[in-house]
């Protein structure tokens, strides 16, 4: 092999033209953003930006972003930089072009007025060059050329004004309506996410290295969105839930903190309406579903996976708590309904509510301690087994404490799921719409001893009591009406508190497995 | 299988493979007085025609030997010729495996650890073993030491006996402190009993997996394969403290490595292929003049 066809392992002769594709996709990523934070309505899209509407800033952007993605494959193909293209952009890249030209062409020439027909023709015109144009020019051609196309054309159309804010169409056939202030960002979006991709491509010279900084631009926006739609999610009801949650609130006074919207109910008499009853209704139910779900859950995988000859009945069993995790929530609260309540003095109350939710956890407790089970090794089983300790101390001792964090985990899957259910509750547990305080439950004050059987009584567990989740669902269904001054503002503050006690359930559980980890291994 | 057909089945057992081959290829006889090898001192394991059947694969072939108290046997051999499964036997850890099936007798002391009402719990506090690869539990180095005699109820420790007044941590402390002494390793522990155990390098490991079987103070000592995933040092280590434990200990140990079973043991017992002890005697004899051919083989590294 001759040392002058030898690719040199150090490049330096493209330091101009990476640093203007790494602008190229800098510029990607804020279009991205923006067109995110647009959609979410955190921005509005005819905002000015520099003397302009930011819809129409960003059809510049993307008219540039396009033309320069176009000129990084000419740049490369003509020989002006030194890349490493493939000779083929590859059938991913080419189905992917194919579609998305075929849906422009069929969305333009649909908003034209074409009919079917025509519309199928166009899409098929248009995805079939898109083909071509991907597929069989090299890859430095092919990665970009539809892709700058795209979004020069998406550009022109927000430049021009074809697509602006106020634009509204109505889709035959469908009873919705399309509104600028959401086609905008989607465009934005969809634009900038094939400009950031091919200019990735082009800043890592195409061919294998290209390939890989493309897909990394690309998992990181799409990552980057979904970790946005979870923060805006949580921000939006923060946003709306905050004036109703610190209603009232003030530090100092009689007591330490008085925080009426925690602490009251939501009685006539209540001076600032709260949610204390449903508060306190959601943490015993919660409290009680775990106290019935992980034991019963913990003992049954160990039988599962240390004890029972692993075959048929095994097998069965795994099938069984599968199916049981995916049965709708409501069947539960059906079972609930027809199999507790007439047993616990026929009426809804709060225990029917706690092993409902109970044997709705079940089943996700028992999969995930037993996987967690079987994965501790069995060097420790043979080891503790060769130091002449029985199966039963061994499993205590040594491959329950590897498994807690693991189980842990399951548990806090598990509470968030039943933390938020609200038609087993609906049917089960009750309670009223607008609880006052005194409905709270009691559950550790109001034990009862007797001299007859069944000895123990809790009058408080057989009551209908209230749960976060269901009270906001009773609330709506309702019409927001009642006694309370504004209902509008109590039923979000309702929903951010159901929000941060579902939050504060995974904090403790998430503390918890940390704890575990960290004196497992140090 | 009864005491007094044994003698019938090796006679038999010995004609049988002059005859028959495995996979073809002649197999040289295995001569009964190249493994009725006596070792001085008191007999701890006697080990009688053991046959052990994985399913169909019948990785032991009526083996029998004495294993003298006090001393280092090393028994080695190409991988699957049956030493690991015969260490196994000794201590019953074979039962763990579902499809195992034994016949003969193991006797310990002259009791068959394989006679029914066997109390294994019992069996292995005197037959301690250690593993191939170092397996402590996630758990501080002190707990690893302390972790036979407190669950055998010999130490208590716990809220509870804290409650009670019955807690000794005294004689904790100092069974921790003994069984590290013994496996050479509390000098380098000391100051930091109560980390986890698996911070430990691979070597020290397995010295805290010798500490551990010591702590239960067993009569005997079974280790497979201790020092394969070691390096040469922490190797030798390990080496230096078999030597020094078959003082007070009966020590068995399966070794890939000739060159192992030459420095440290004191008889050597060669296993080939096929699950038959071929040759079981001083190991100077076995490495310097062994009577059977495939032996001579396998040590030169013409086999196996």
């Amino acid at each position: 092999m001759s040392r002058a066809t030898r690719t040199a392992l150090v490049r330096d002769d493209r330091t101009l033209y990476e640093a203007v594709a790494g602008t190229a996709v800098g510029l990607s990523g804020v279009a991205f953003v923006v067109g995110l934070t647009a959609l979410l309505g955190l921005v509005g899209i005819d905002d000015p930006v520099a003397g302009v509407g930011l819809s129409v800033a960003l059809g510049a952007l993307l008219l540039a972003l396009g033309a320069s993605v176009v000129g990084f494959g000419m740049a490369s193909r003509f020989g002006f930089v030194d890349a490493a293209p493939q000779p083929s952009a590859g059938i991913v890249a080419a189905v992917a072009f194919t579609a998305i030209w075929g849906a422009v062409g069929a969305a333009a020439s649909g908003a034209a007025g074409v009919g079917t027909g025509g519309r199928l023709a166009l899409g098929a015109v248009l995805g079939g060059t898109a083909f071509a144009a991907t597929a069989f020019p090299r890859e430095d051609v092919g990665s970009t050329a539809p892709a700058g196309a795209l979004a020069v054309l998406c550009g022109l159309s927000l430049l021009t004004g074809l697509i602006a804010p106020g634009w509204e169409r109505a889709l035959d056939g469908y009873n919705a309506t399309l509104f600028g202030d959401t086609v905008v960002p989607a465009v934005v979006l969809f634009a900038s996410l094939v400009t950031g991709w091919s200019a990735a491509k082009a800043y890592g010279g195409f061919g294998a290295r290209g390939r890989n900084v493309g897909a990394y631009v690309l998992i990181y926006l799409v990552v980057g969105s979904i970790l946005a739609v979870l923060v805006g999610l949580v921000a939006f009801v923060a946003a709306k839930g905050l004036p109703g949650l610190f209603n009232g609130f003030s530090l100092g006074g009689s007591g330490l903190v008085s925080w009426p919207f925690l602490t009251s109910g939501a009685g006539l008499t209540a001076e600032v309406a709260g949610v204390f009853p449903a508060l306190l209704g959601t943490i015993w139910l919660v409290a009680g579903a775990v106290l019935f779900a992980v034991p019963t859950g913990v003992g049954a995988a160990v039988f599962l996976s240390e004890y029972a000859e692993q075959g048929r009945f095994t097998g069965a069993v795994e099938v069984a708590t599968n199916g049981l995790w995916s049965t709708p929530s409501i069947v539960f609260g059906l079972f609930g309904a027809a199999f507790l309540i007439p047993r616990f003095g026929n009426q809804k109350s709060l225990i029917a509510g706690m092993l409902t939710l109970g044997f709705m956890l079940l089943p996700l407790v028992l999969i995930t301690s037993r996987e967690a089970i079987l994965a501790v090794p069995d060097e420790y089983r043979d080891a503790s087994a060769a130091l002449g300790v029985s199966k039963w101390q061994t499993v205590r001792s040594v491959v329950l404490p590897a498994a807690i964090p693991g189980v842990t985990t399951g548990v806090i899957l598990g509470v968030g799921r039943i933390a938020g259910e609200t038609a087993p509750i609906l049917l089960t547990m009750g309670g009223g719409v607008l609880p006052a305080k005194s409905a709270a439950p009691d559950v550790l004050g109001s034990f009862r001893l007797s001299a007859s059987p069944p000895f123990v009584s809790n009058p408080s567990l057989l009551e209908a009591t209230s749960a976060l989740p269901y009270q906001l669902y009773a609330l709506i269904t309702a019409g927001l009406s009642g006694n309370i001054q504004n209902p509008q503002e109590y039923a979000w503050g309702l929903a951010l508190t159901l929000l941060l006690v579902v939050l504060a359930f995974y904090a403790v559980g998430i503390a918890t497995r940390y704890y575990f980890r960290r004196k497992l291994h140090q | 299988m009864s005491q007094t057909d044994a003698a019938e089945p090796v006679a038999n057992r010995t004609d049988g493979q002059g005859v028959s081959t495995t996979a073809g290829e002649t197999v040289e006889e295995t001569r009964p007085e190249w493994t009725s090898y006596e070792a001085g001192g008191e007999t701890k394991f006697a080990v009688d025609d053991l046959d052990v059947h994985y399913g169909d694969d019948h990785a032991l072939k009526g083996v029998s030997m004495d294993i003298p108290e006090r001393s280092v046997t090393a028994l080695i051999g190409p991988s699957g010729c049956g030493k690991s499964t015969f260490l196994r036997c000794l201590n019953r850890m074979n039962d763990r495996i579902r499809a195992a099936s034994v016949d003969g007798t193991v006797e310990l002391d002259g009791e068959d650890v394989y006679q029914d009402g066997v109390d294994l719990v019992e069996l292995r506090k005197r037959v301690g073993m250690v593993f191939q690869s170092p397996n402590p539990f996630p758990k501080s180095i002190r707990e690893n030491v302390s972790y036979g005699p407190r669950k055998h109820g010999d130490i208590e420790t716990g809220l509870l006996a804290r409650l009670t007044g019955r807690a000794e941590p005294d004689r904790e402390e100092a069974l921790v402190e003994r069984s590290l002494e013994r496996a050479a390793l509390w000098e380098e522990v000391s100051d930091r009993l109560d980390d986890n155990a698996l911070g430990l390098s691979g070597g020290q490991q397995q010295r805290l997996c010798i500490a551990r079987c010591l702590a239960v103070d067993p009569e005997v000592i079974l280790m497979d394969e201790p020092a394969s995933a070691l390096d040469p040092i922490a190797t030798s280590k390990i080496e230096d403290l078999i030597e020094d434990l078959a003082q007070d200990y009966t020590v068995v140990v399966v070794t890939h490595s000739m060159q192992q079973a030459a420095r440290v043991s004191d008889q050597t017992a060669v296993f080939l292929t096929g699950g038959e002890l071929v040759e079981y005697d001083d190991t100077e004899k076995i490495f310097e003049n062994p009577e059977s051919q495939r032996v001579e083989d396998y040590i030169s590294g013409k086999f196996g």
